[in-house]
């Protein structure tokens, strides 16, 4: 710089310890060692203790729908952000995945042990199969496609009577008890939640990026976008599908509301909170809206208002998202520098 | 009628522009010529106002914050942190670079859009004067603006800038990508529109031969600060700004 002009501005560099950190040298010394593991661990450690403080039965059913919709949060930001498929099919796979564990378990009697995991992988198969012939769709046409198929296959469930028509299957079996309920699902976000961490670093999850960046560029490396497409919404509608699966187990009931537009509409709400992209942040954000709206009960018909207001102050102040806002203070600092 | 002094802008850390100190006056055609990254849209952004909007959309999303310092002085008024609409209303009107058309609309919609500030009079003097100018556009007039090809497109983006009835017109790159032909008609366009309507003119280029002749005075940039300038001759001797700019 030449000279200084007697103006300020706010410098943003990143802290020394994130830099070093980066490097080998995090294995050097356990402060580094903590700097990388310690927001990791308070998170891990945050969701097991948390069915241990809270107050009541009636929180500990609230923390498994949270992590329900921590799930579908998930599944949104790795397809929306990773793969730039705006998908609203979080009730398309939340009732698939559930209709599949209830049938599984009332007709052929098999255990939630089993039913879960070929809910999840058959159910994410049917939704890629559906799914598929709807992936060269972008943006805003995805999105209403897969919103229709949870209003379509709800409405032949209840049109048809098959399936328990508007009743629902009743009947299905619990888990043993509530400490496998709640640890069973509090272990699966944490895997998802780390595992797509993993996928999005590694060279398939280069090619996601790539494909929601520049698709045409994409192909003209000679590589097929419908392949990768295909991929990410099997993996996350098997993320949905499993949430899906549990849910049913959870109310002993598969109905139409599996296919409620709740599904949908909340874990993108939880993804605008938390910081869309970190895939964190959203399931950050159901921790907190899940609970908001089950704490503004109290408001009676009022908590819609409440609920909305808290939403939009989220959206005007802090679009950013909470995790965006959380990362860049923890990894820089700022200061004021004369130019 | 425009100054700008000491103008930095920083893309976070990045310094993009280095105490820049530029002035163009009344009627007149100023050149900025530099290579890439030499900070001239930045320049073109900063002094049309789209750095603040810019800067905005950044913090919004948690992006990079620019800092923008420097002042510039337009018609005796300071106008830095003003919005780039009440720039344009005051009559500074860019030209963007790759032009910017609005692609689904058709050629004599995109220029209508662009007299939005103008009153129906003027808008459809100016009109008459953009088909004069550029008479390849008057029969492209129900053509798609997306379909046109690059001159074309270029052509109607210095319209529909013009129909916001400028004072100072900001040509970002308005030579990328074309050939040396429709570079000439382009560059003669330029010197007729600042020769009949007054206008003043800021525009930049990479390679500052086909644009040379018509300039009045030039400055040149390189990584963000102005490391020349002068009048056209006096560029034109320099043995530098020869090898480098004019490819002589």
């Amino acid at each position: 710089m030449k000279e200084s002009t007697g103006q300020r501005r706010k410098e943003r560099l990143d802290r020394g310890i994130k830099v070093r950190s980066e490097g080998l040298y995090a294995l050097m010394s356990w402060r580094e060692l903590s700097y990388l593991f310690f927001p990791r661990l308070v998170l891990i450690g945050g969701i097991l203790i948390l069915p241990l403080v809270v107050p009541s039965m009636y929180w500990q059913r609230v923390i498994s729908i949270v992590c329900i919709y921590a799930l579908l949060a998930l599944s949104f930001d790795f397809l929306a952000h990773y793969v730039g498929l705006v998908s609203l099919g979080g009730a398309f796979f939340i009732g698939t995945g559930g209709y599949l564990a209830a049938i599984l378990n009332t007709s052929f009697g098999l255990p939630p042990l089993l039913t879960i995991p070929i809910a999840t992988l058959l159910g994410a198969f049917i939704c890629t199969l559906l799914l598929f012939p709807c992936l060269p769709l972008r943006g805003v046409y995805f999105a209403i496609v897969t919103l229709m198929y949870p209003l379509l296959l709800a409405r032949v469930i209840e049109a048809l009577d098959i399936l328990g028509g508007t009743d629902g299957i009743l009947g299905i079996e619990s888990f043993a008890n509530r400490w496998v309920e709640q640890y069973f699902i509090i272990l699966i976000v944490l895997f998802f939640l780390f595992g797509t961490r993993r996928l999005v670093n590694q060279d398939i999850g280069l090619v996601f990026r790539a494909v929601k960046d520049n698709d045409q560029s994409v192909r003209a490396s000679g590589i097929s976008i419908t392949y990768y497409k295909t991929i990410a919404v099997f993996i996350s509608s098997a993320i949905g599908c499993l949430a899906g699966a549990y849910l049913v187990h959870l109310y002993m009931w598969a109905g139409l509301s599996t296919f409620a537009l709740d599904f949908s509409i909340l874990p993108i709400a939880a993804t605008v909170i938390g910081g869309a992209g970190t895939l964190v942040g959203p399931v950050l954000g159901a921790f907190i809206l899940v609970p908001i709206s089950e704490l503004l009960r109290a408001f009676g018909t009022l908590r819609i208002v409440f609920y909305a207001l808290i939403l939009l102050a989220f959206i005007i102040f802090r679009s950013e998202g909470i995790m965006v806002y959380g990362q860049r203070k923890y990894h820089q600092f700022e200061k004021w520098i004369k130019v | 009628m425009l100054e700008a002094n000491g103008l930095m802008v920083f893309y976070e850390n990045m310094l993009a522009l280095n105490n820049v100190s530029i002035r163009c006056d009344e009627n007149q055609i100023v050149g900025v010529f530099g290579a890439n990254s030499a900070g001239k849209s930045t320049l073109m952004y900063t002094l049309s106002g789209i750095i603040e909007d810019i800067r905005k959309k950044e913090e919004m999303a948690g992006g990079e914050r620019i800092s923008v310092l420097g002042n510039i002085t337009y018609l005796g008024n300071e106008i830095m942190g003003l919005k780039p609409s009440k720039r344009a209303k005051n009559g500074i009107v860019l030209c963007p670079e790759r032009r910017r058309i609005f692609k689904e609309c058709n050629v004599l919609e995109n220029l209508r859009i662009g007299g939005y500030l103008a009153t129906p009079a003027q808008a459809k003097d100016t009109l008459e004067y953009v088909f004069k100018v550029f008479p390849a556009l008057e029969k492209l007039q129900k053509r798609i603006g997306g379909f046109l090809s690059g001159g074309e497109q270029q052509m109607l983006a210095i319209g529909r800038a013009l129909m916001a009835q400028p004072k100072l017109l900001l040509l970002d790159e308005p030579l990328l990508g074309l050939s040396p032909l429709m570079q000439v008609v382009l560059v003669r366009a330029t010197k007729e529109i600042r020769d009949e309507k007054g206008v003043s003119i800021i525009i930049t280029e990479q390679y500052a031969r086909p644009v040379l002749p018509i300039v009045d005075y030039a400055f040149i940039l390189e990584n963000g600060a102005a490391v020349l300038e002068g009048t056209r001759d006096e560029l034109m001797n320099n043995p530098d700004v020869r090898s480098a700019y004019f490819g002589i």
